[in-house]
């Protein structure tokens, strides 16, 4: 069987705290000094109707608009697979679901907040939506739950059993859950601690692409050999920067001191502080990152020394999650 | 009568989510489901979760909830008769 080296990557749209569905964010980013911000909603009346919103959560809106917005723009009605990864869930209804679980003596549920309370919500009310009814298929890994659904499409294409997936990544934060994830360390001092949805159309053939994906590699505990290995396979070509997960907090950018000895002299992007910090992070640095390869330039707003740069070679994503997790994703421009 | 059937209106709005709907919307006569408002199975199991926590009426046999449920008039006579609060 053949072996695929690279997918296009048709389009990727974003809901997360800088103004919607668009690329506004890499010229005039929204700028936050609270620590603790939602999501910027789009009027959600042009992609869903009042009768099909009304058991939708905020996660599930925004699932639903960022998914419909892709295939949309990326001309694929009905992708072969959907992916979703996602750290919580609809943790809004959960709560809710939790709170009447107490209050009512486990009597009385409602049925809608229940059926929201599942992780896998979203990917199916995506499928059931476009009428794909195809691959579907849920990743709850906390911080690498996108990581997870790019590489269970990547090797899908890669055995050739689809031709196109709708990959995602969604996570709202309520009050209340935003206090027990800083409290867990998953969102440190000087991080916003945001929301996020991310949906990304891939395909193997198609016009316009962003750019395209040349391999994705996923890691557990990887040793400093190994690492070594994959950074000089996967930028064997030359690119122009590393999209990082570094934040601006010591602790969670240790976890990404390797690159300064093993990449030198290339540069490293962090998206956090544009997009704050949430289990679907890693999502929001790979949509970054093909918007820069598709614009043909870096935004100073990513880079480290406030200068733009050019994008011409490819952006190599890198994710860690707990210093132990590792994930890389390699994006290059079409036809190079 | 007038006043339990504005309230059940308005609680129906607020369970179901029916955003875009005022209590003025809604025909007292008209069927609940398939036509008329248009709710479906999940909205059943919403109201019947409805007439228990709000009016103390635990419905025996789900399936009653068909009748009872088809129109406003309707379950506002059903509650009238049948409320323990």
């Amino acid at each position: 069987m053949e072996q695929k080296t690279s997918v296009k990557i048709l389009s990727a749209k974003q809901i997360t705290i800088q103004n919607p569905l668009c690329e506004e964010w890499m010229e005039n980013p929204l700028e936050y000094s609270e620590d603790y911000v939602r999501a910027v909603d789009p009027d959600f009346k042009q992609f869903i109707s009042a009768g099909d919103a009304r058991r939708m959560g905020k996660l599930l809106k925004r699932a639903l608009a960022t998914s419909l917005s892709a295939l949309q723009e990326g001309g694929i009605e009905n992708p072969d697979a959907i992916i979703t990864g996602t750290g919580f869930g609809s943790i809004e209804n959960t709560e809710l679901f939790l709170d009447a679980l107490v209050r009512e003596g486990e009597q009385l549920l409602k049925p809608t907040q229940f059926m929201q309370s599942t992780h896998n919500t979203a990917s199916s009310l995506i499928g059931i939506h476009t009428h794909c009814h195809g691959y579907n298929s849920t990743y709850s890994q906390k911080g690498f739950s996108f990581d997870s659904a790019l590489y269970d499409a990547w090797m899908q294409f890669c055995v050739g059993r689809i031709k196109s997936a709708l990959v995602g990544s969604h996570d709202e934060m309520s009050p209340v859950f935003s206090g027990f994830v800083r409290k867990a360390g998953h969102v440190r001092e000087g991080e916003i601690c945001s929301e996020a949805a991310i949906s990304v159309l891939l395909a193997e053939n198609g016009d316009n692409a962003y750019c395209t994906l040349e391999g994705v590699k996923l890691f557990d505990t990887p040793s400093e050999e190994t690492l070594r290995k994959v950074l000089a396979d996967m930028t064997a070509g030359s690119i122009d920067a590393v999209m990082t997960g570094m934040s601006g907090n010591r602790d969670n950018d240790l976890w990404y001191g390797f690159l300064n000895a093993m990449l030198p002299g290339v540069p490293q992007l962090k998206y956090k502080p544009v997009f704050g910090v949430n289990f679907s992070s890693s999502a929001t640095g790979f949509y970054s990152a093909a918007c820069c390869i598709r614009e043909g330039r870096i935004p100073a707003i990513l880079t480290t020394d406030g200068k733009p740069l050019e994008c011409r070679k490819g952006i190599l994503a890198v994710n860690v999650v707990e210093g132990r997790h590792y994930s890389f994703s390699l994006l290059k421009p079409c036809g190079k | 009568m007038e006043e339990l059937i504005l309230k059940l209106k308005q609680e129906i709005i607020e369970v179901l989510n029916l955003e875009d709907i005022k209590p003025e919307d809604i025909d007292n006569d008209a069927p609940l489901f398939g036509e008329g408002l248009g709710l479906d199975s999940i909205d059943a199991l919403e109201l019947i979760v409805l007439m228990e926590k709000n009016y103390g009426i635990k419905l025996q046999d789900p399936a009653k909830g068909k009748e009872i449920f088809k129109s406003i008039n309707v379950m506002a006579d059903y509650i009238q008769k049948n409320r323990t609060r």
